[in-house]
């Protein structure tokens, strides 16, 4: 089936059932932060004991309308119904107080205190000033029972338990307070797959007891084992509301990707040659196996796979961040083992970070700071002495090739937006123009143009020789600037793309659907 | 090769990012301590000099007193610097054991300088050295083991204390060599412009200067200054770039202990004898050395602080001192300087507090 | 599949009053921590060691001296231990000691107090000073640290101003039944002694069972959290440096009672970095969100003991000091070492 320019011929939306009887109601919902726009027009009702999806790509506006309905952050215009009846929700409390609780992808739990203490703490069951152990352990337990959970859990610390038991313990811990809307926000991401399977037992149960769940997932094959009912959102907007029935992975990524896709590629040489860097059977036991990725100098490689696939410790293995347990990297056809990120700059290999604010900025401390930190023996005299004259020639030259939008070198990047941030730590792993540059989720939280900029960026690095290998889990990015894609599913390199991939083939092959690949894709052996 | 096509335009760019508000506010934030300082430091001397020419102060508040009252700085500051090594390399870096450094190196001193007959220049280069051995016990828990800094200089205070006690049996050295010592604090006068100018004691050039100097050439011209800054910001992200985190840290509490192998020199001269308790008797060195040191806007944090702030801060506490001696009779004074020490980094905390909320709140 | 069939959380069975206090026990990690286990150890091998190579030591002249020097520490020890479980910290004990002991004897000396209204100045008055400390910290969003090492520079300053540069002299002996001597003692176990351990007990109960004893740890492991659980982290974080306060007041009347008829200003000097050792090596974290009052006052037992058996074997005193230092290092280096071992299995 080859894809088509338009948007299919999907079944039309459900009609929404009438507000009085739905659980929630979301009606013509928008949220500005700043310049952009994250939420245009929403709508969505989710309907009581039903597993009810919301999916789309990344920026399409989830995340923005998932903290609005849990209290984390306030809608500019729109309103929202609870039962029939129009709320304002200003805070995590007020939502907690009519039962909408969020489980995040990080557990917020305390890890010294009990599985017990953690799900009823801040409304403990208490006799005088005492907790009363018994009960609240027994109401504990019967809730575990009914999760399907050993009920040996209770008494446990939470330090002790595994990431999958302690958001079994977060799910627990949100129906303690009498949830009758529990949102689920990528909760596969960190599991396995028999994880995932306790995950869905427990989900399956709680619907029959009534309990709404609004659930996120990139993965969009766990849907039809699971969901009722799938809003799908693109561009800010809710496109509307399907049943399961009416719905296959397909069509869900045609009604994410669209018809804004079919960008025009001007034809290019792809350069050939030896690789540069080479991954052979790559295996990091618990995260990744035998991932086989090459890339040549010139060229821009994509590795593109959903949170939790492998993706981002491949990249971190490369970079020395992680130690391989099998498998080799090769650069230039040489054995490398990089210890370190010290060890693998060394040997030429340069990374941006994902996490920009974690990972890549000095916030408080000035661009030049931020660009010359990563090159202190270049632009030193006798590897001591900063030559600030200098530091200060690279910055500007750097400000100026990455169009840094400041007054001076001198301004810290605290104050800079995400997208002007980006280019200044992409500006200092570009100084000293490494051989092998891996590109970490490059655009993550930029705005369009600056997206535009970072993505022209990239391109003249590989122009001039770098090999660069892009790890996003933004489809449309990497169909964008790769010449090649590698898709990261379960932990392995799947199938590879040439540089005429479709944006829903990509989709299809990340999520677990790969009955009808096109023909440009081969499988990867 | 083909670049990806991208519109030349871009119609809706979220605000331009000219010199904005807040990046003025937060060049404000990193600068105004110093300023804070400045301003206080004139408004101190300026309201002291009035009550002395009012007659409100027992002694004369003059150049030649605020001059003489710097003996006192020179320590003070040097084992602030000490702190600011060690705060700004992040990650709740402090030493508590700033102090017992120096009673431990200062004993050591003592030994070489008054008891084996050691010349006076290989004296100093030992008490350098055993500091920078005792910080690196310090960096070595703290940097590669991983200890919090609070508690592996917290027992490495009682450790140094003791043993500064135990070495000598309690019993402070005064030999002839070391009494003689007492000449490194007197005061001289400035050569080609000094016949105007107070004299000044010998310890601000000696020790303090060099220190102020070198430790703002380390932090602010240096590469190590460079990593410092960077590991006490964001470790993480000092990881990610290829840095040396642990050593880079490691290193910063040698520094400190270096620092405080040379201060014990100067306070042996000063009390003429090397005394087991010099830096731990009462509250010891270390206290106010970190309160001068947050004052003169060092962040806890780590990643913020300026030689020139805890050059101030330490000016500051001392000619406030200096004018609260006179303005009280008897022993009053030195209890008033608590007062005013306490008030001052109370002030300065809260601001700090405020400022970095609304630093933070702006982004 | 079968599930419960209900629509909401059923109801829980009631709590039998019968069997609580049995079952209970298993609901909760031990009682007892692997880390307070050691010390235990540590400390009966050190008794043992120290009997036999000095006959001195396991007498009651050895003992009772050891017992009234820990009471004040512990005491302190467990406000202090509250505060670091929170993730906070106070240096101005010795501030408050000294403001609070001063005050106590001058009321003895100059107005011929009785020990009741002794007691309970001191207790007010630490009480005041450690709202000053909690209001500073829980409202002003200043770190701990640095808040109270201003608050101990004006509390050092009102303490001099009440000793007024001199001595105190001439205290009376309205105070002994907190002292060192016979009518100190019931039974050759002295009064405060019996006081902190009373005072460790409600402690040890109120950290275990008690909602807002709990909730400290929850702010210590995240406070962010915490708040939106529901907990309310300025009160509770100002509460644990209020109530320092008031065992800080109350450890001054015993410094006070067992010293000599003259009370000088060291009374406070070195103590504040004295009750946070004792916390450490007793097994609370620094980070906070992790910690016991009986670990603080076995760490206050194992310094006292080191300083005992240091004297009674005849080595200088001073040397007691770094066998402290040692200690931390070890208590919490065996910390971080079973941490790392967690982490990589």
């Amino acid at each position: 089936m080859s894809i088509p320019d338009s948007v299919p011929t999907t079944p039309d939306p459900v009609d929404l059932p009438d507000s009085g009887t739905a659980r929630l109601h979301l009606q013509g919902i928008s949220k500005r932060y700043g310049g952009v726009r994250a939420i245009k027009k929403a709508d969505i009702t989710v309907r009581p004991g039903t597993v009810h999806a919301i999916v789309g790509e990344n920026g399409a506006g989830k995340s923005t309308l998932i903290k609005i309905i849990s209290g984390a952050e306030s809608a500019d215009t729109g309103e929202i119904f609870f039962e029939g009846a129009p709320i304002t929700l200003s805070s995590a409390i007020d939502a907690m107080a009519f039962g909408i609780q969020t489980v995040y992808q990080e557990p917020q739990l305390f890890a010294e205190l009990t599985v017990s203490e953690n799900i009823f703490i801040g409304r403990e069951i208490t006799s005088g000033t005492r907790v009363d152990w018994l009960a609240q352990n027994a109401k504990v337990i019967e809730l575990l029972t009914m999760l399907g959970l050993p009920a040996s859990y209770a008494t446990k610390t939470v330090g002790s338990l595994s990431i999958a038991q302690q958001q079994q313990v977060s799910i627990a811990k949100a129906l303690a307070g009498n949830a009758k809307i529990l949102i689920l926000d990528e909760p596969s991401a960190i599991l396995t797959d028999s994880e995932i399977d306790v995950l869905f037992n427990i989900v399956r149960r709680l619907t029959k007891t009534g309990v709404s769940v609004i659930y996120i997932s990139h993965r969009l094959d766990e849907l039809f084992k699971l969901c009722q009912e799938v809003t799908v959102m693109r561009d800010g907007e809710t496109l509307g509301t399907w049943p399961i029935q009416d719905l296959s992975i397909r069509r869900v990524i045609e009604l994410m990707v669209g018809e804004a896709l079919v960008e025009a590629r001007t034809e290019r040489t792809f350069p050939e040659g030896d690789p540069r860097l080479a991954l052979e059977g790559l295996t990091l036991e618990g995260q990744f196996h035998d991932v086989n990725v090459s890339v040549r100098p010139g060229e821009v490689v994509g590795l593109y796979g959903l949170v939790g696939s492998g993706v981002a410790e491949i990249a971190e293995a490369v970079y020395g961040m992680r130690r391989p347990t099998g498998g080799r990297i090769l650069l230039d056809g040489t054995v490398v083992e990089p210890r370190s990120p010290r060890a693998a700059q060394s040997l030429g290999i340069g990374m941006l970070p994902a996490d920009r604010k974690a990972q890549g900025m000095f916030s408080f401390q000035p661009i030049a700071f931020n660009i010359s930190i990563g090159h202190l023996s270049l632009l030193s005299k006798a590897r001591t002495w900063i030559d600030r004259r200098q530091e200060s020639i690279v910055a500007r030259q750097m400000i100026s090739r990455l169009s840094i939008k400041t007054p001076s070198e001198r301004q810290p990047v605290a104050a800079m937006s995400g997208g002007n941030a980006q280019k200044v730590v992409l500006a200092r792993e570009t100084v000293e123009r490494p051989p092998v540059l891996i590109l970490a989720e490059p655009t993550h939280g930029v705005d369009v143009g600056a997206k535009d900029e970072i993505h022209r960026i990239v391109g003249e690095l590989a122009h001039e020789g770098t090999a660069v290998l892009v790890v996003t889990s933004d489809v449309a990015e990497a169909i964008r600037i790769c010449d090649r894609l590698y898709v990261i599913r379960a932990g392995t390199t799947t199938v590879e793309f040439g540089p005429d991939a479709k944006q829903a083939d990509v989709l299809a092959a990340a999520s677990g659907d790969d009955s009808d690949l096109s023909a440009h894709v081969r499988e990867v052996s | 090769m083909t670049m990806t096509p991208h519109k030349a335009h871009v119609a809706n760019l979220p605000r331009a990012e000219e010199p904005s508000l807040v990046s003025r506010v937060v060049k404000a934030v990193l600068t105004q301590r110093i300023v804070l300082l400045a301003a206080l430091l004139v408004i101190v001397l300026i309201w002291m000099s009035a009550l002395g020419m009012g007659g409100y102060l027992t002694g004369s508040y003059d150049p030649d007193y605020l001059a003489g009252s710097l003996i006192d700085a020179v320590p003070m500051c040097m084992l602030a610097l000490a702190e600011l090594v060690v705060i700004v390399s992040g990650r709740g870096g402090i030493d508590l054991s700033i102090g017992a450094i120096v009673s431990l190196t200062g004993m050591i001193f003592g030994f070489a300088y008054g008891r084996w007959g050691w010349t006076f220049w290989l004296s100093v280069l030992l008490a350098v050295v055993v500091g920078g051995l005792l910080g690196a016990i310090n960096g070595a828990l703290v940097a590669y083991m991983r200890f919090p800094a609070l508690i592996a200089t917290l027992a490495s205070y009682y450790a140094f204390k003791s043993l500064a006690l135990v070495i000598t049996n309690s019993i402070p050295i005064s030999d002839a060599n070391v009494t003689k010592l007492y000449g490194i604090t007197r005061s001289i006068e400035i050569p080609v412009i000094g016949s105007q100018l107070p004299n000044v004691p010998i310890g601000v050039f000696t020790f303090m200067v060099p220190s102020v100097v070198v430790i703002w050439l380390v932090l602010a011209r240096t590469t190590y200054g460079r990593r410092l800054f960077a590991i006490g910001t964001n470790d993480v992200a000092a990881e990610w770039t290829g840095l040396n985190v642990r050593s880079t840290r490691f290193v910063a509490y040698v520094i400190a202990g270096v620092i405080a192998g040379l201060a014990s020199v100067y306070i042996t001269g000063q009390f003429a004898s090397a005394r087991p308790d010099a830096g731990t008797s009462g509250n010891g060195l270390a206290l106010p050395a970190i309160t001068i040191a947050v004052l003169g806007g060092v962040a806890i944090t780590g990643g913020i602080g300026r030689v020139a702030g805890v050059v101030l801060a330490t000016l500051l506490v001392t000619w406030l001192d200096a004018g609260i001696l006179l303005a009280f009779t008897g022993n009053d004074g030195t209890q008033f300087q608590l007062l005013a020490l306490g008030l001052v980094l109370i002030f300065a905390a809260l601001l700090n507090g405020l400022t970095q909320r609304r630093y933070g709140g702006s982004r | 599949m079968t599930t419960t069939n209900a629509t909401t959380i059923p109801p829980a069975t009631p709590s039998s009053g019968r069997t609580r206090g049995g079952v209970a026990r298993g609901l909760l990690p031990p009682a007892v921590t692997g880390q307070e286990w050691v010390l235990i150890g540590v400390l009966a091998i050190l008794w043992v060691v120290l009997s036999l190579t000095t006959p001195a030591f396991a007498s009651s002249g050895s003992i009772q001296p050891l017992l009234s020097a820990v009471a004040p520490i512990a005491l302190m020890g467990v406000g202090m231990t509250m505060i670091i479980i929170t993730g906070g910290i106070d240096i101005s004990v010795a501030g408050v000691l000294m403001v609070t002991g001063v005050t106590s004897a001058k009321m003895l000396v100059d107005h011929d107090a009785s020990l009741l209204v002794a007691v309970l100045v001191s207790v007010a008055l630490g009480g005041l000073l450690g709202l000053v400390n909690g209001l500073l910290i829980a409202y002003g969003r200043v770190h701990a640290i640095i808040i109270t090492f201003g608050t101990a520079n004006l509390f050092q300053f009102v303490g001099r101003q009440i000793f007024a540069s001199k001595t105190v002299n001439g205290i009376p002996s309205t105070l002994d039944v907190f002292g060192r001597g016979e009518a100190g003692r019931t039974l050759g176990v002295p009064h405060s002694f019996v006081l902190m351990a009373v005072v460790v007990a409600i402690a040890w109960w109120y950290l275990r069972h008690v909602q807002h004893g709990r909730h400290l740890f929850a702010i210590g492991g995240d406070p962010v959290a915490a708040r939106l659980a529901g907990v309310n982290v300025e009160r509770r974080v100002l509460m644990t440096y209020v109530l320092t306060g008031l065992l800080v007041g109350m450890a001054a009347v015993f410094i006070v009672a067992s010293g000599t008829s003259t009370l000088d200003q060291s009374i406070g000097s070195g103590r504040e970095l004295a009750v946070i050792a004792a916390v450490v090596i007793g097994g609370t974290s620094i980070t906070g969100g992790r910690g016991s009052v009986l670990g603080t006052v076995f760490g206050a037992l194992l310094v006292q003991t080191v300083a005992s058996g240091v004297t009674q074997l005849g080595w200088p005193s001073e040397l007691s000091d770094l066998f402290v230092g040692v200690a931390i290092a070890i208590a919490v280096g065996a910390d971080l070492i079973r941490k790392w071992a967690r982490e990589r299995a």
